[in-house]
């Protein structure tokens, strides 16, 4: 294979413009975004809605040709097909053919990637086992639910055994079981060695599962790089509870140290940075307040993310 | 042999969704009906009951063949775009090229099994009224099949870049003008105009000509047709679709699935 063998997908300067109609001007939606997905990691692609996450998914998929730049799956240009039988894809809110059966769908799919007809059948007997639908095989899909939907979307993304999946969120539709099996089985697929592309909104199953992320906001990344580093730029906060509080250390821990108060009765909640906690400490029990609690609090994925958002706006 | 499978692949899966669509069973239906009424319609004349009644048999078997191939033709692509069927057959190892000619293919053998079926109904109904049938009435039906599968090139190319509604509006519009092109060759060649008539025979040439698809006066009054009366429209069809086909997946090749 001609590609790196640290790197499956490769996107370079990709441009996206969409005619909105004959004569108007053409709307810009990818600014020439790059980044790169090595191979057997879980990769998390995060934005806001109208970000572009989907328009550069289509773009990996062969579904939406780019204005300029370069995109690469295996080394290979997105604009050929045939190394799209290493290639597995779940899009959004799926539709399939409703007049086929559960396994005729996956037979379907599985012929138009030159699965071979004797390991057809114990592929799709496999797949269909491992997405919890064996009893449904032989239902029609229009019979299906749309977290059994999702769930042979899941199959026929990998009926050919792929050495990279795209995902375009995965776990749309499915009830807190569903999105655990769903979880577990992205996890397994890692173990397999296989790569994984996950588009999602969900930020915990990307905490969950992501070993980096990429977040695009407004057609531009803003971030690249492991989802550990990525939670430890925020600044991390401890949860002061305090008793009997005089009002002078309130107005110090508020003004010189920064803290966030908040009243709880007799008691006030303050939140401050990591690197005042020992001051913060010392300056409440000077002050003979009770120290009831001391919570660290690791920042969410989400108000970082939010917080990238909030910077592509300005 | 891998593009072959993948073809046949999605030619067998159109297949098996028009014949799971009853919609399509309620038209075939309607024409199975009206080659019957055929039975009626002769018993109006003192003369000539058995021509008639293949007359309309035949009429009925072209015009519901082409209203099937339009109905069904000009959503083919659009309605896999529409519902997004289309997403998880392209991120597979299937060229446009591939998912284009397959989908056409099993079209195409749709409404030949369609065109059967109806034929099947017209020997039956000849051979009740006693009407005379023979190898005229074979090639007839041989050269509307030939004519079905030209008219579903023509539907899946509208299809490849407009709406439904756009694109039945354009196959209706060349499948009448395509049934008239002798006429505006004649008008063009009458002509005293020579703008008039270069405009008339440039579109004489570039539309269909559907006529030559059309044997129901030799077959049905049992004139000798000769071999190349078959052979050549049936060539000229193939040549027609092809070129029709390619400009296709040009323009399916340029679009953005968005």
């Amino acid at each position: 294979m001609s590609h790196d063998a640290q790197e499956v997908v490769r996107i370079e300067g990709l441009v996206k413009d969409f005619r909105p109609g004959f004569g108007l001007r053409p709307r810009r939606v990818l600014h020439g975004i790059g980044f790169g997905v090595r191979q057997g990691e879980i990769f998390g692609f995060v934005g806001p809605n109208g970000a572009g996450k989907t328009t550069t998914l289509k773009i990996l998929m062969g579904l939406i040709h780019p204005t300029a730049g370069v995109a690469r799956i295996l080394g290979h240009d997105v604009r050929e097909s045939e190394f799209r039988r290493h290639v597995g894809f779940l899009p959004e809110n799926p539709w399939f053919y409703d007049f086929l059966t559960g396994r005729e769908f996956l037979r379907f799919y599985a012929r138009l990637c030159d699965v071979s007809s004797d390991a057809r059948e114990a592929r799709i007997d496999a797949l269909l086992a491992q997405v919890g639908l064996s009893a449904a095989g032989e239902a029609r899909l229009r019979t299906y639910s749309k977290g059994m939907l999702q769930r042979i979307g899941i199959a026929q993304a990998l009926v050919h055994d792929p050495s990279v999946v795209f995902l375009d969120e995965p776990m749309s539709g499915l009830d807190p079981i569903g999105r655990k099996e769903i979880r577990d089985l992205i996890l397994r697929l890692r173990q397999e060695g296989k790569t994984v592309f996950m588009n999602t909104h969900i930020l915990s199953d990307v905490e969950l599962l992501c070993d980096r992320v990429a977040i695009i906001v407004k057609g531009e990344i803003r971030y690249e790089g492991s989802t550990d580093d990525f939670l430890a730029g925020g600044e991390r906060e401890t949860e002061l509870v305090l008793a009997q509080v005089p009002p002078a250390l309130a107005t110090l821990l508020e003004q010189r140290l920064g803290a966030r108060l908040r009243g709880l009765g007799d008691r006030i909640e303050a939140r401050v940075a990591e690197k005042h906690v020992s001051e913060a400490l010392r300056e409440a029990l000077a002050a003979g307040a009770e120290v009831v609690s001391v919570v660290p609090h690791r920042v969410s994925l989400e108000s970082i993310f939010l917080s990238a958002v909030e910077a592509g706006n300005r | 042999m891998n593009r072959l499978s993948r073809v046949l692949t999605l030619a067998g899966n159109t297949v098996r969704e028009a014949v799971r669509n009853k919609v399509l069973y309620t038209l075939v239906f309607f024409a199975v009906a009206l080659i019957g009424t055929g039975v009626l319609l002769s018993t109006l004349s003192y003369v000539e009951e058995e021509r008639i009644l293949q007359d309309v048999g035949l009429a009925a078997i072209r015009l519901f063949g082409v209203a099937i191939a339009i109905f069904v033709g000009v959503g083919l692509i659009h309605r896999e775009v529409d519902r997004r069927t289309i997403y998880t057959i392209l991120s597979k190892p299937v060229s446009r090229a591939e998912f284009l000619l397959g989908k056409y293919l099993g079209l195409v053998a749709t409404l030949w099994l369609q065109l059967a079926i109806m034929a099947l109904a017209f020997v039956a109904v000849s051979l009740l009224a006693g009407a005379p049938l023979g190898a005229g009435h074979a090639a007839a039906i041989g050269l509307i099949a030939v004519e079905l599968a030209l008219m579903v090139a023509i539907a899946t190319l509208f299809s490849a870049f407009t709406t439904p509604m756009l694109a039945s509006l354009f196959t209706t519009g060349i499948f009448l003008v395509g049934a008239l092109s002798r006429d505006l060759r004649d008008l063009g060649l009458h002509s005293s105009s020579h703008g008039v008539r270069q405009v008339l025979m440039a579109l004489y040439h570039v539309l269909p000509d559907l006529e030559s698809f059309n044997l129901t006066i030799q077959a049905v009054h049992g004139l000798p047709i000769q071999p190349y009366e078959v052979w050549l429209p049936a060539l000229y069809a193939a040549a027609y679709a092809g070129v029709v086909l390619l400009l296709a997946v040009v323009i399916f090749e340029r679009r953005d699935f968005r």
